[in-house]
């Protein structure tokens, strides 16, 4: 797999020291300087919301009611499988968003949304049990369970699809709920605005990584409207999200991130004719 | 073959036979057999309220090779890191950098076949694990990587 930037990323790095093999490991690496055989694992690991959340919950106690967007029914399959894909990604941090809310009716809802996306990709099988357990644990507000549940969800609906040699679909459900995600931690910082809270949006190995899974999709679905505006959203996410760590984000660049984001969930969700 | 990736703990018996294609003389053991050490080595932390992420990254290395791995973390999170390896007599480590290379791990101890490294992130962004096969009776060592935050 092609994912050049994250070799970029590593080749940035010059060698002042080795890897050690005493007990001691050394105090600097040179990623680039490593023997072929031993170049970067080739995968990023999306981190699941819940590692987001968890530091929000940290960072104090933000308006969740305010950030989440209840739907109008059923989340219903528009476009092809590659939106609905990122519709599933979005629908699903829509849940985590309900949870904070401690919204039960919209997680129910969510759940019985999550099921019926995943049907239209043919991936039900594998959610159903937990799109069930959403909905029972919503029930009774047991939040800490849902949020896991969701989380699994997010986990069964990608091995499914990777199953089904669909593994760029499965990119595609990661990215929706990164953007939605995104899009939401942008509002929770925007509002209560901080140093600290901006710099979880300093997410360059998964913008770069997300840049790279849809220039490997096929040219006729990069064409595609909402493959199109989604690769020239991150271009301009990258620089606005920080380059080096520990760059400060302004609150200019937190909202104009979340605007972007904000506009390319909208055309996740816009039905297709 | 790809020498690293990641999978989900439940569909481990594909990858079983994958790591199996190497042949004699090269990686022996399985991916979800190294995995097991890595959980092994996670057990205290999950006691201590550490949520172990499902999926998690593998493959099968030569002595005295690293491999990095570039991977996000999140000020506010603490994070620890457990690898493990079924191969005996075998010596593995893993450490946390920084995106500037930089050593940036609380904590890390080695046993053996398993190996762990804590971090509280100083700030949000790249990180990169470094996985080692330090010495193997093996041409070529599987591993497993798993990670857990709370």
């Amino acid at each position: 797999m092609n994912e050049r930037i994250l070799c970029a990323l590593a080749g940035a790095l010059t060698l002042t020291g080795t890897a050690a093999s005493s007990g001691a490991p050394a105090k600097t690496i040179a990623v680039n300087q490593f023997p072929k055989e031993a170049q970067l694992v080739e995968r990023v690991l999306v981190p699941v919301p819940s590692e987001v959340f968890a530091v929000l919950d940290k960072l104090g106690k933000p308006n969740w009611p305010d950030v989440l967007r209840p739907q109008k029914g059923l989340a219903t399959p528009a476009g092809g499988k590659e939106q609905i894909s990122l519709l599933l990604g979005v629908v699903i941090a829509e849940g985590f968003i309900a949870v904070e809310a401690e919204n039960g009716e919209e997680v129910k809802n969510i759940g019985n949304s999550v099921r019926s996306l995943a049907k239209a990709i043919g991936v039900e099988k594998a959610v159903s049990r937990r799109a069930n357990s959403i909905v029972e644990y919503a029930e009774k507000r047991r939040w800490a369970e849902v949020r896991k549940e969701l989380d699994l969800a997010l986990t069964d609906v990608r091995q499914a699809m990777m199953e089904l040699n669909s593994e760029s679909l499965a990119q595609l459900v990661s990215l929706g709920g990164w953007l939605r995600g995104t899009e939401a931690l942008s509002t929770v910082v925007g509002k209560s605005f901080s140093k600290d809270g901006a710099e979880l949006l300093h997410q360059p190995v998964l913008v770069e990584h997300f840049h790279v899974q849809l220039q490997s999709l096929p040219e006729k679905t990069r064409k595609e409207g909402v493959i199109s505006k989604i690769l020239s959203g991150l271009h301009s996410i990258r620089p606005l999200m920080g380059t080096e760590d520990g760059a400060s984000i302004s609150e200019k660049d937190v909202r104009e991130i979340g605007k972007i984001c904000a506009e390319l969930v909208a055309s996740v969700n816009a039905k297709t004719k | 073959m790809k020498r690293g990736f990641f999978v989900k703990r439940t569909f481990l018996a594909t990858f079983a036979a994958f790591s199996l294609l190497s042949g004699p003389g090269t990686a022996r053991g399985t991916i979800d057999d190294a995995l097991s050490f890595a959980l092994e080595a996670a057990q205290g932390s999950v006691k201590e309220g550490f949520t172990v992420r499902e999926e998690y990254w593998g493959g099968d290395l030569p002595s005295g090779q690293p491999k990095p791995i570039a991977h996000q973390l999140f000020k506010g999170n603490e994070y620890w890191f457990w690898m493990g390896t079924d191969c005996k007599g075998a010596k593995i480590s893993v450490h946390v950098y920084d995106s500037a290379g930089k050593l940036a791990e609380d904590e890390f101890w080695q046993k053996g076949q398993k190996a762990a490294a804590r971090i509280r992130p100083k700030r949000t962004g790249t990180y990169y694990l470094l996985v080692e096969i330090e010495k193997s009776p093996d041409e070529r060592t599987v591993w497993s990587l798993a990670y857990g935050f709370r």
